[in-house]
């Protein structure tokens, strides 16, 4: 455990003095702002009715971005070796990674949650809680299968290409439970009418996670 | 209710196809290996 | 050679399934001999699932004995695989056109399945990226393992979600007392289409074994 949370800290450490992933994930969702509403025309019904599914996708996309360069440190800076080479546990290596990647998508989907609302003057705060727990759901789920998968694809010359064609068909069902569960919140309904979403959300982020935990070594060893 | 047999031969059609030209390919490589195998020696 | 037997057993079987779905089986009452595909498209999805159950064998096997055989039954499982989810999505395409007035309808089965199509497409073209086989056989049975475990989730998240946004549609594919010619038709369908796989299958295999035993 303790290693995972080394894992974690080191990441941290260096990205909050680089900055870089995350000043451009947060610029990526700004853009991505943009980019919804001029897809969608001016009406504003038609944002708020896609509102749910909009987040998602911009989550998606972002975390697209960010799973995809799990590993591109190590990689960039022949640290793989390290990672392979390290001994015990690698799974704490994982745990690790996906805390770290779990961190940065809270980072940037409340950046994001916080953009719509400005831009499209709505108001969250009564949904807050439920939504929170939505997106730490959904957002854990696309993580697991990211960081696993990131690992994966960090190997090939063209994990740009092959991440996404892995990681999306894989992220069908948090994505579904997620945008249904998000537009109940959305809507004020009691978060007991997402039960069955929320269940679901939680049981695949447990097949996930172990799977994760379990193949992980697997996939670092050279 | 029309016949619409057109649907029926196109789908059956359709995995015929696919499945012949799978066979195929199987077949061939397995022929070009095989061939490999006797003249490189194995 | 046993899989010259399989193949022709293949064969026998796939013509008695033919003479079935357009001899035997009756002309359904709603939907006219549209409903004849269902004879393909069913056994086409169970023959799928079974393709991918051994997918997910042997990735396990390999990733727990590091032999390369379970590697080989992976492989030569999705490629067929793949192909019957193939099969199974256009026919069900086809199927809806007459029947529901439409190519696509977003409705459960047809989308899990394409989204099962997605994820072994994916999984060939990553065994496809990597040369190298023990690198390709780990990196391809995690993928493995993930989309089988995934198989149940996705389906009930995709039934569920169909459920929010469509009234429950009175026709499914299937008739709902399934009448006892129905039932053999598929049956003897679904024996021929095993079958195959199972030809598929084993021929896959040798390939692989004999390309393996070349670049050694």
């Amino acid at each position: 455990m303790r290693r995972a949370w080394i894992v974690v800290w080191k990441d941290v450490l260096s990205e909050r003095r680089s900055k870089e992933s995350l000043n451009a994930l947060v610029f990526f969702s700004l853009l991505l702002l943009f980019v919804f509403q001029f897809a969608l025309g001016p009406e504003r019904a038609k944002v708020e009715t896609a509102l749910p599914g909009l987040l998602w996708l911009g989550f998606v996309l972002a975390g697209l971005l960010a799973f995809g360069r799990t590993f591109l440190v190590e990689r960039e800076n022949d640290c793989w070796e390290g990672l392979v080479l390290a001994p015990g546990d690698k799974s704490a290596i994982y745990l690790g990674k996906l805390a770290g990647n779990v961190l940065l998508m809270a980072v940037v989907e409340a950046v994001l949650v916080l953009l719509f609302a400005l831009f499209f003057n709505l108001d969250f705060t009564s949904a807050l809680p439920g939504l929170v727990l939505v997106l730490a759901l959904g957002t854990l789920g696309l993580a697991a299968v990211g960081t696993l998968f990131g690992a994966i694809t960090a190997q090939l010359r063209a994990r740009e290409l092959l991440f996404p064609v892995l990681l999306l068909p894989a992220a069908v069902p948090v994505l579904l439970a997620s945008v249904s569960a998000t537009q109940t919140v959305l809507l004020g309904e009691p978060l007991a009418d997402a039960a069955a979403w929320l269940k679901l959300l939680a049981v695949a982020d447990l097949v996930y996670l172990v799977i994760g935990v379990l193949t992980f070594e697997f996939v670092l060893e050279g | 209710m029309p016949n619409n047999w057109s649907y029926v031969f196109g789908a059956y059609g359709f995995a015929a196809a696919v499945l012949l030209v799978y066979w195929r390919r199987l077949a061939g490589r397995a022929k070009a290996l095989a061939s490999r195998q006797s003249r490189g020696g194995a | 050679m046993a899989v010259r037997v399989l193949g022709w057993l293949a064969v026998l079987g796939l013509m008695a399934g033919l003479v079935a779905a357009f001899g035997y089986a009756p002309r359904e009452v709603v939907q006219g001999n549209v409903q004849r595909i269902m004879y393909l498209h069913v056994p086409s999805v169970l023959t799928a699932y079974l393709a991918f159950a051994l997918v997910f064998v042997g990735s396990v096997g390999y990733l727990l004995t590091r032999r390369a055989g379970w590697d080989r039954l992976a492989l030569a499982a999705a490629e067929p695989g793949v192909i019957f989810t193939g099969i199974t999505i256009v026919s069900g395409s086809i199927w809806g056109k007459p029947t529901w007035g439409t190519w696509w309808t977003w409705d459960a089965r047809l989308t899990s399945t394409a989204v099962l199509f997605l994820v072994y497409l994916g999984y060939l073209l990553l065994r496809g990226m990597l040369d190298e086989p023990d690198r390709r056989a780990r990196a391809a049975a995690v993928v493995g393992i993930l989309g089988a475990a995934n198989i149940p989730i996705v389906h009930f998240s995709v039934k569920w979600w169909r459920a929010l946004h469509q009234p429950a549609t009175i026709l499914g594919p299937e008739p709902s007392p399934i009448a006892a010619p129905i039932a053999l038709t598929l049956f003897v369908n679904w024996l021929a289409f095993t079958l195959l796989f199972l030809y598929l299958l084993a021929k896959r295999t040798a390939i692989a074994q004999l390309e393996e035993h070349h670049a050694e």
